[in-house]
């Protein structure tokens, strides 16, 4: 009997884990990917692709530059938590997954914990409809949003469960829904600097828009592995025209030695590098109107 | 006295099972997260290698990560207690060494280190553990709010 139990016990893991959610799995997978349909399709390696949807910066960082800069928060940047119920495929869930995520790393950079109640409640709902509920956990998140209390610990985990989300689509290869909801954050980030972009001459927001020229090319490609699914076709078509927006951008660098110094006792690398970001007269405006058009029509704003 | 060497058994592979993922996932992750002072979290990356094989190069786990202009970062390690492996983290900018956690003069390990970013692209981190031992350890990457 008890080595019965033994063998019970030492199965059922190994088959929880193997047999894992095929069904969830299969779900929001692109048929066209899923077949190997096409011979165009994943060229790129699955090490490339977890590369370039790495190095998307974190939504955080775009909002941390807008706070710093001194720019007030405005909620009427934010997308409507109330369209979840609109989104109806998992294309349209994990896109805006990633935009409700970026906007909540802005609620949260500026201690918005007010707002964020009706944020987290359909980030919930899309997190639990595509099967990765578990890594957001809204009772905490509720709980310190209500409170007002510990702030640093809401920011922590609201930006660790989007990170772990990511991590467990490409981990069980649903990389796809990965470069969605990275893609989402991406567009997000950059229409809040935009929207801000429209108010403020800032030179270091608008420095921060050209510099995300490299990201868009990184993400242009991981796009393209999808390119036989038609709402990739159309969203890669949509990013094409960000991408020709940003072509006459010209980003140049003078090398420097990086020096070091102390700072309260830590190692402080500097890198002595500079930076060039030339942006045409003009193509500014045209950058700003492209993303808000494109952006709307992810989240399905109605003019 | 034989059914109680099995259920000790059992309760022994349970112990293992649960400290196995607690100290060597997310856990860690959480722990080296808190201690990062006033600096805002961004990503985390979780590395577990092998003890280095006999006459072969040290395990080494590489990540890219883009690092924005104007913003200085915080890199972050922390060792799973139960392995004797240290980590140690060298940042490159393309195949340009930028820094490491180890100080070569010293062989001091430190535990965080800072970089003031002026240049917006790619850069990779390289962990491998001190002397190819087995190892096990979270990297945290924060941003840090110079006016704070």
């Amino acid at each position: 009997m008890i080595k019965r139990l033994i063998y019970i016990l030492l199965v059922i893991p190994l088959l929880a884990s193997c047999g894992g959610n095929s069904e969830d799995q299969s779900a929001d997978i692109p048929d066209s990917v899923k077949n190997g349909a096409s011979s165009n399709l994943v060229e790129v390696s699955q090490e490339v692709i977890d590369d370039l949807v790495q190095n998307v910066s974190s939504p955080i960082e775009m909002a941390a530059l807008i706070k710093k800069e001194g720019v007030p928060f405005s909620k009427n940047y934010l997308s409507d938590p109330d369209y979840v119920d609109n989104y109806n495929t998992s294309f349209a869930k994990a896109i805006n997954l990633g935009i409700y995520g970026a906007d909540l790393g802005y609620m949260n950079m500026y201690d918005k914990t007010g707002l964020i109640l009706s944020h987290i409640t359909a980030i919930k709902k899309i997190t639990e409809d595509l099967k990765i509920g578990q890594f957001f956990d809204f009772a905490t998140l509720k709980r310190l949003s209500s409170n007002n209390e510990n702030l640093d610990s809401l920011m922590y985990i609201s930006t660790s469960s989007f990170n772990r989300m990511d991590s467990y689509l490409r981990e069980n290869k649903r990389s796809n829904m990965s470069t969605l909801m990275v893609t989402g954050v991406w567009i997000e980030g950059l229409y809040l600097a935009t929207q801000v972009a429209i108010k403020s001459s800032n030179d270091e927001i608008k420095k921060r828009i050209g510099l995300q020229k490299i990201s868009l090319n990184d993400l242009l490609i991981v796009l393209k592995v999808y390119k036989s699914d038609k709402n990739f076709a159309e969203l890669i078509s949509d990013f094409e025209q960000i991408k020709a927006d940003f072509d006459s951008i010209k980003i140049s660098v003078e090398k420097g030695d990086p020096t070091t110094k102390e700072v309260d006792g830590v190692l402080m690398i500097i890198q002595n590098d500079i930076q060039h970001v030339d942006m045409p007269k003009g193509q500014l405006e045209k950058i700003i109107t492209t993303i808000e058009k494109v952006r709307n029509k992810i989240i399905g704003k109605q003019r | 006295m034989k059914r109680n060497k099995y259920l000790c058994l059992i309760a022994l592979m349970a112990m293992f099972s649960i400290n196995g993922f607690a100290q060597c996932g997310d856990e860690l992750v959480d722990d080296c997260a808190s201690d990062i002072g006033s600096a805002t979290y961004l990503k985390d990356f979780k590395i577990q290698l092998q003890k280095a094989e006999k006459n072969q190069p040290v395990p080494v786990h590489r990540v890219s990560v883009v690092l924005n202009a104007g913003t200085t970062y915080k890199f972050s390690v922390c060792n799973a207690p139960e392995y004797e492996g240290a980590a140690i983290i060298q940042l490159y900018d393309s195949n340009r060494l930028l820094g490491s956690s180890l100080n070569l003069q010293t062989g001091k390990l430190m535990k965080e280190f800072m970089m003031q970013c002026s240049k917006t692209g790619v850069y990779y981190m390289f962990v491998s553990f001190q002397d190819g031992k087995e190892g096990c350890a979270a990297a945290i990457l924060s941003y840090v709010d110079n006016s704070k």
